[in-house]
């Protein structure tokens, strides 16, 4: 896809997201609507270090939490969720570098290992420290609306929320695919001796890759505890979000400007809104479903769900060129 | 510049060993390689060409000894480091960016010395050109033969513009015809000044393009000089013949 129109696609997303989030004011569409973005930011975050550079990470929740948390404790302690957002980010990035100098010595699976456990490290102690309010997590005051408190009592506002820092994730990409970092992560992905033989640096560019996708997952938790009202270690560090992110970039396909937001919106409607059809009584029947879904897709398409839109629009224009021919 | 830097060889490798546990694939390598021209490398199977090449670019680690570049130490330095002083290696077993097209491969080297991509890519298009590669430049490497892959593998090189090229078999499976495209593509390189130190097994190939050959046998130099004398010295006859 050229820049073009890889902008005209975020720009047609963007107005129809926004529309909905200023007209539609159904709670629980607006919140899969919410949901769907944080994960699109999420499963972007993790694209850049899985699909772009082919370090399979299984502790993504480690930065999500680290961003649910930060901006939790500002609101709570300073009455706005702002310096914990910059802040959360940045101990993120910290983290990432710090996990990542020596498990980038790792290849393959024991990198994916490395990434479990200091994420499951980070849950352990979340449950433990009493400032973090150990096993139960904590709730947060409700403060007066406005960006200022990032709470806001229409839903459609969180959206709104949520898709500045989407568009930023979808720009970075695109940006990325197009700059020297982006070379070297494909070069590092399908061959890393060879691109250390002509001096790519394969640790500092994985580095600041990580570190980048630190902060920026970290952000996305940082809203989606603005909008719960709430954190604890299950839900923001637990080994099923880490996994959920992986899956929403497999699904949607890895190393693509869209995927990940396909397979975000994939996963929420399904996980979510399944969920909410057929759990209750029949629990596990969207994770079911899910799974079947992951099965299909990787076995029958490994690109994902943007490899099949990519095939059917080049179908679509072989279809409009033939009769010319 | 003094006279004294002028005469210092351009990579200069003194007591190089490299033990694989009680293996030692080189011995004490001591080799000089001066600016300009092409060293050829031969040597018997297992003589510690490849290894030697492995640890003069930085892709192993040496036992011990030194490897100095344009008179800078880079015995163990970290592979991507030697790369960007101006030291670029080639595999003897092509390894190419699978799924990248030719343009983007060679873009990869290119982006050392030209950081902004418009500009890498524009100079990777002509270093294509100038190989031949030119058609092929959107086929993804996979799907190249065996000759073009090994092309792509000197662009790739080239486009970083070392100083020192150190080409593994870069003639190995090429038919008769594209070993002489490759020899004339030698040449040129040379003329442009980059020095170029050659490990081949194709006699006839090097014997006219080499103005130095190094003879290794078991880790050793046996012998160091002109090509017309190697085939006739006694040492280099007995480490690939046998003891009469």
């Amino acid at each position: 896809m050229t820049i073009r129109s890889h902008l005209n696609v975020l720009g047609i997303v963007a107005t129809a997201l926004i529309a909905l989030a200023l007209g539609y004011h159904n709670a629980f569409v607006l919140n899969l609507v919410f949901v769907g973005l944080v994960f699109a930011v999420l499963g972007q975050s993790w694209n850049w270090i899985s699909g772009y550079a082919g370090q399979i990470s299984f502790g993504h929740a480690l930065f999500f939490g680290c961003g649910a948390y930060a901006s939790a404790l500002f609101a709570v302690h300073h009455g706005s969720p702002w310096l914990g957002l910059l802040a959360g980010a940045g101990v993120a990035a910290i983290l990432a570098v710090t996990v990542g100098f020596p498990c980038f010595a790792l290849r393959g699976h024991y990198f994916s290992i490395a990434t479990i456990a200091v994420a499951a490290i980070a849950e352990i102690t979340a449950t433990n420290v009493d400032a973090l309010g150990k096993a139960n997590g904590f709730e947060m005051p409700i403060l007066p609306a406005g960006l200022g408190t990032l709470q806001f009592t229409e839903k459609g506002h969180y959206v709104l929320v949520a898709l500045g820092l989407f568009v930023v994730a979808q720009l970075a990409t695109i940006a990325l695919e197009r700059s020297r970092l982006g070379f070297y992560l494909r070069a590092i992905r399908l061959n890393q001796e060879a691109a250390a033989s002509v001096g790519v640096d394969a640790r500092a560019a994985k580095l600041t890759t990580y570190a980048a996708c630190g902060a920026l997952a970290a952000l996305a938790g940082s809203l989606y505890a603005q909008q719960a009202l709430y954190v604890g270690p299950e839900d923001t560090l637990g080994l099923p979000i880490s996994i959920a992110i992986a899956l929403v970039g497999v699904v949607g396909g890895l190393s693509t400007v869209w995927g990940p937001a396909l397979g975000a919106f994939v996963y929420v409607a399904l996980a979510r809104y399944g969920g909410a059809k057929l759990g209750g009584t029949g629990n596990g029947v969207d994770l079911l479903l899910y799974g079947a879904l992951i099965l299909i897709i990787v076995s029958w398409r490994p690109d994902g769900l943007a490899g099949i839109v990519h095939s059917i629009r080049r179908s679509m224009k072989r279809r409009v060129v033939e009769p010319s021919t | 510049m003094t006279v004294a830097n002028e005469r210092a060889p351009l990579l200069e490798i003194r007591g190089l060993s490299k033990r694989f546990g009680s293996l030692r694939a080189l011995d004490g390598l001591d080799l000089h390689v001066p600016g300009g021209g092409l060293t050829a490398l031969i040597g018997p199977n297992g003589a510690g060409k490849t290894t030697a090449f492995n640890c003069i670019s930085g892709a192993l680690r040496p036992t011990g000894g030194s490897v100095r570049f344009e008179a800078r130490e880079i015995a163990g330095a970290p592979y991507h480091q030697v790369a960007r002083l101006g030291l670029v290696r080639t595999y003897q077993v092509v390894q190419p960016f699978a799924e990248m097209s030719v343009l983007d491969a060679v873009t990869v080297g290119a982006l050392l010395r030209r950081p902004h991509v418009a500009e890498a890519r524009a100079f990777a298009g002509s270093t294509i050109e100038a190989l031949g590669l030119g058609p092929k430049r959107d086929i993804i490497a996979r799907s190249l033969t065996i000759a073009d892959k090994k092309r792509l593998e000197l662009a790739r090189a080239l486009a970083t513009e070392p100083r020192l090229l150190l080409l593994d078999e870069v003639m190995a499976g090429l038919t008769p015809t594209e070993c002489a495209a490759a020899v004339e593509l030698l040449r040129e390189i040379v003329a442009r000044g980059i020095t170029i130190v050659m490990v081949e097994h194709v006699m006839e190939v090097l014997m006219p393009l080499a103005d130095h050959v190094v003879v290794l046998a078991t880790g050793k130099v046996i012998f160091d000089g002109k090509p017309s004398e190697a085939v006739n010295d006694s040492r280099v006859i007995e480490a690939y013949l046998g003891r009469p």
